[in-house]
């Protein structure tokens, strides 16, 4: 670990003068003290953000949901305003990290929260993310967790968060504060694709701080829920996973919310399989036949192959958890 | 001579030492606290093979805290004296520091030692090492094997050819990591030329030996010292480079140095189980008696040093087969080098024999157990001796009875549970039952209690409990009043701590120990004239809960304490040395029967076990509880072997890609069912005093193949490689 100057901010204002300075913000700390450990992040000022009064679950006037960035995954996942509203957003944090994790992480740093990529974590492998231009070690290296969606020659990384396929799929939007006031920015464009420049991970600007993740309303009743594909029960990143919202009135799809984790660089939203759906009746056909657009584009490395027909089946499944077979 | 009442031996007690555990009162190697201890941190080598070309410090020895850098290039040259012993290996033990020759990817090539770990930590991402890499080759498939040991009976060709049904499998089994929750670590200190270690090890005398000759000074002074091992499956059996590397990084500074490695540096500073090709040809009549196998074994071992194991055994010895020729081929690498891992060889073997049994009940359509009875020798086969005791088919109906084997359908793919594929697999499994000479030392005090002493290890298995409710019985004490003290150098020497070997040869010490103590006792009672016992013959006297009495009659006896103190003795003491003996030839293995259920998601892969249950004929058992520890945890070892553990290497470089705890998956406690475990009673006096076989091996073995056995008769897949993961079964 290099050495560091740890500073705990006593406001926002504070919080956003420190980052104006170049601070990195700290709030659980279950990824950067990690990653620091490994000198993987080299930070020079640390700036605690963890007593600032972002910890509100709030519903919007409109019926959405505002989730504070520094809500613990715990406390948001328990929150009766997220398991009534968006199961979706509950299954996917409890199905994620551990319980000693969930109750240090929070929702901000968990969209934050960087790749599990081997190679990016060891300093001595070559790895763009890490150090731009020395090559990606995973493409032809060990890749069976990697990426199949998103890709570029650059780096074929996934992002490892649950909740943010949840958000993805809701279409959540992500509040930020920066030193030139507030700003709303999608989710979608809030992760970024590698493309040549994998290094950059967040649509986000120096010193600018994640305030709250908002979640659109949908259309009621709304049946959402998370399916988590892995090699053990727990503990686990996701092989494949599918976030799946669905509005079903009399009798057809009206609205249907999809994206993919485990998959992508970042988190996979299923626009095809969302548009096959939307319309129909539910039934077994029709999960089959969306499911079959779910790996469209994808282009799977030596290791990975399997992801390709096991990202179908996992959609497929997942919307008859959800739909249901009639 | 009046046998003992039994107590302790047989119930099911808790840890003598549980609340020292979890209160963290129990001092692991790198928990003592040595005053003026620095710190130490190993730099790895970041290529596979190849040379140091230039190493620059400046950085590092510039940085705050950081005392000294070592490397090959200032180093002093150490004696490492020829040490056969120590569980080393054939071939050319890495020595640190001693080149410029890199062998393996993560080889220690220096050394930052600083005031606290944060300033090494720091100071050893400062040094920059320059290298000339050549491409290493770590890739079984791809490296040359050396040449082969066989074995062979009868006449394999001809068995094979007159055979009605012949198969040919070939079975790949991943390199495993121990992954024992504590880290590798020691802490070392200088004072003159004595050397003391705090270490992990399991094995003092071994790690004081080969220190001793690594840095050339007298045995006698060298320390080693290690009280409690916090789980070790074999990866502490040998003394490795990181121990040296503390003790020269001690030297050099005049300090006393802690090192302790990380996870990451376990996945090559410490050895692994290596992997496997295993081919299997097997040829056999229609009804199932087995006619031939001749198997071909290749499995990894680093450049430098010649690694085996007993992977050939359970192919020779399970079952009656006539005719059987086996090659096992190690395949240097450039790798460090394996070592032992719970169920060493018996593990692998038991694999691949019982996949083969089970594929060929399969093509058969014989059931499993069924092909087994059928083929079950009535000697060894490998060598005509005959079996000291073999309940395996005890373990079979046992089993069958307990686990439900009747519900299974032997049509594979024929039983759903919603998206669920539900198969029931078993396998058999056996562990050659190994003992060894052993040392023991014991006071027994006039306050009544008992000091035991020998430089044995804990590494979970509950030494020290079972040996204490070993001398409890033998010297008629309270559990309470005997200290079983291990882990330390200066007590009498033992062997290694593991291949089941600790109960049988430490125990047997123990007991011979307890029993001089307990004579001894008894004589000074009957020859004492003061005594109530005076005149009695001392073979009608027992002792119980630290009184010695006439059998069926404990009105007439008095107290341990009451007899040393009115004899004005402080305490008797006495000293064991056991030897296994060397009588009638007999063939002594510990055996199993293990039944597993699986459900396999038709259409996403996963595997979960649902249930296990296993039947052991391990001998006498002296300690349930602790014995019931050692069975779930061998479950669930193997459910990981089965399932989820695969180090897996980069070929490109020679690096670990997966070095650490959330990349190589071990079971949590979601994956694992309910487990169970049976134990037949009796004991196998043929196998040393205690009647014990051991267990602590034995029950890994046969775990992973009775899952893989599950997965087909759930899937009708046959996959033939371990780990079985969702990819194999899309």
């Amino acid at each position: 670990m290099y050495p560091f100057t740890f500073t705990k901010a006593a406001s926002t204002h504070e919080a956003l003068n420190a980052g104006r300075r170049g601070g990195r913000y700290i709030a659980g700390g279950t990824t950067l003290v990690d990653l620091m450990r490994e000198t993987v992040e080299r930070p020079e000022t640390l700036v605690d953000i963890s007593g600032l009064p972002l910890r509100e679950v709030t519903v919007t006037e409109r019926g959405g949901l505002r989730i504070g960035a520094l809500v613990r995954m715990a406390d948001a996942a328990a929150h009766p305003k997220v398991r009534a509203l968006y199961p979706v957003i509950s299954e996917a944090l409890e199905l994620s990290a551990s319980a000693q994790l969930r109750n240090m992480a929070t929702i901000g740093g968990n969209i934050m929260q960087r790749t599990r990529c081997t190679y990016f974590r060891d300093v001595t492998a070559d790895c763009n993310k890490r150090e731009p231009g020395s090559g990606c070690a995973a493409r032809e290296g060990h890749n069976r967790t990697h990426a199949i969606l998103g890709t570029s020659e650059a780096c074929v990384a996934t992002h490892p968060s649950d909740v943010a396929v949840a958000f993805a799929a809701l279409e959540a939007t992500v509040h930020l504060m920066g030193p030139d006031g507030e700003r709303r920015i999608a989710c979608a464009d809030f992760l970024l694709r590698p493309g040549s420049t994998p290094n950059r991970e967040q649509a986000i600007r120096q010193g600018e701080l994640i305030t709250a993740v908002e979640i659109p309303a949908l259309p009621r009743p709304l049946k959402s829920g998370y399916l988590k594909v892995r090699d053990r029960q727990s503990y686990e990143f996701a092989l494949t996973s599918a976030a799946v919202a669905l509005h079903v009135r009399g009798g057809v799809i009206r609205e249907a919310k999809v994206a993919a984790g485990g998959v992508g660089t970042v988190p996979w939203k299923l626009p095809a399989v969302e548009r096959h759906l939307i319309g129909e009746r539910p039934s077994e056909a029709l999960w089959t036949a969306a499911a079959e657009k779910a790996a469209e584009g994808a282009r799977p490395l030596e290791h990975n192959r399997f992801k390709v027909e096991l990202l179908k089946r996992t959609v497929e499944r997942q919307l008859r958890i959800v739909g249901g077979t009639k | 001579m009046s046998p003992q009442p039994q107590a302790a031996v047989g119930a099911p007690l808790s840890r003598v030492d549980g609340r020292l555990k979890v209160t963290g009162e129990a001092q692991y190697a790198a928990e003592f606290d040595i005053e003026g201890a620095v710190h130490a941190v190993i730099v790895d080598a970041s290529i596979g093979r190849g040379r140091i070309t230039g190493v620059d410090t400046d950085a590092a020895e510039a940085a705050p805290g950081v005392l000294r850098v070592i490397h090959h290039g200032n180093a002093p040259t150490l004696p490492y004296r020829d040490n056969p012993g120590s569980n080393n290996l054939p071939g050319r033990k890495l020595r640190v520091f001693q080149d410029d020759r890199i062998l393996f990817h993560g080889q220690p090539v220096a050394v930052v030692i600083a005031t606290t770990l944060e300033a090494a930590q720091h100071g050893a991402s400062l040094v920059k090492f320059g290298y000339d890499a050549e491409r290493p080759t770590t890739d079984l498939a791809e490296g040359e094997p050396g040449r082969p040991g066989n074995y062979s009976r009868g006449d394999v060709e001809a068995g094979l050819r007159d055979a009605d049904v012949r198969l040919d499998m070939t079975y790949r089994l991943a390199r495993n990591h121990h992954n024992p929750m504590e880290p590798h670590a020691t802490i070392a200190r200088w004072d003159g030329n004595r050397l003391t270690v705090w270490d992990k090890t399991q094995w003092v005398p071994g790690t004081q030996l080969e220190l001793s000759t690594v840095f050339d000074v007298p045995l006698d002074s060298v320390r080693v010292i290690n009280p409690f091992v916090g789980g070790g499956f074999g990866s502490g059996l040998r003394c490795w480079p990181h121990t040296v590397v503390a003790a020269l990084a001690a030297r050099e500074t005049g300090r006393p140095v802690k090192l302790v490695l990380t996870r990451k540096q376990m996945y090559f500073g410490t050895g692994f189980r290596p992997a496997y090709e295993y081919r299997m040809r097997v040829g056999s009549d229609r009804r199932g008696r087995l006619a031939a196998t001749d198997q071909g074994i290749d499995a990894e071992t680093s450049s430098y040093e010649t690694f085996t194991e007993a992977v050939m055994s359970p192919g020779q010895m399970l079952y009656s087969t006539p005719n059987v020729r086996q090659s096992y081929r190690t395949v240097p690498l450039d790798v460090n080098s394996p070592i032992w891992m719970r169920g060493p060889g018996a593990a692998t073997g038991v694999y691949a024999v019982e996949s083969a049994m089970d594929e060929l009940a399969h093509e058969l359509g014989i059931d499993p157990i069924e092909l087994r009875r059928l083929n079950e020798p009535a000697q060894d086969p490998s060598n005509n001796a005959p079996f000291s005791t073999r309940r395996l088919l005890e373990c079979y109906t046992i089993g069958a009875r307990e686990f439900g084997w009747d519900r299974r359908n032997p049509k594979p793919r024929s039983t759903r549970d919603g998206d669920w594929l539900i198969g029931m697999g078993m396998a058999s499994g056996v562990y050659h039952t190994a003992v060894a000479p052993a040392q023991s030392r014991g006071r027994l005090n006039a306050n009544g209690t008992a000091v035991i002493e020998c430089a044995t290890s804990d590494m979970g298995p509950g030494t020290y409990t079972s040996q204490t409710q070993v001398a409890a019985d033998a010297l008629g004490l309270a559990m309470r009043a005997v200290d079983f003290r291990l882990g330390d150098s200066r007590y009498p020497q033992t062997p290694p701590h593991g291949g089941s070997m600790t109960m049988a040869s430490i125990g047997s010490a123990t007991l011979d120990v307890c029993i001089q103590l307990r004579q001894q006792a008894i004589r000074l009672a009957v020859e004492d004239e003061e005594s109530p016992l005076y005149g009695v013959n001392a073979e009608d006297i027992v002792v119980r809960n630290g009184r010695l009495h006439v059998q069926g009659n404990p009105a007439r006896g008095e107290s341990y304490q009451r007899l040393l103190t009115r004899n004005d003795r402080t305490r008797l003491e006495a000293n064991a040395s056991f030897s296994p003996p060397r009588g009638e030839r007999h063939s002594i293995s510990a055996y199993s029967a293990v039944f597993a259920e699986v459900a396999v998601d038709a259409t996403l892969g996963l595997v979960r076990v649902r249930r296990m249950l296993a039947v052991y004929d391990a001998g006498r058992i002296i300690s349930p509880k602790l014995a019931d520890s050692q069975a779930i945890g061998g479950m669930v070892g193997g459910i990981g072997a089965a399932l989820l553990e695969h180090t897996v290497t980069d070929h490109r470089d020679g690096r670990i890609a997966n070095a650490g705890l959330a990349d190589y998956l071990v079971p949590v406690n979601a994956d694992i069912p309910d487990l169970k475990a049976i134990y037949l009673e009796g004991e196998d006096m043929q196998a040393d005093p205690l009647g014990v076989k051991g267990l602590a091996e034995l029950v890994i073995v046969g775990v992973a193949p009775a899952i893989a056995n599950a997965v087909f008769n759930a899937t009708g897949r046959r996959v033939r490689e371990l780990p079985i993961t969702a990819e194999a079964l899309l």
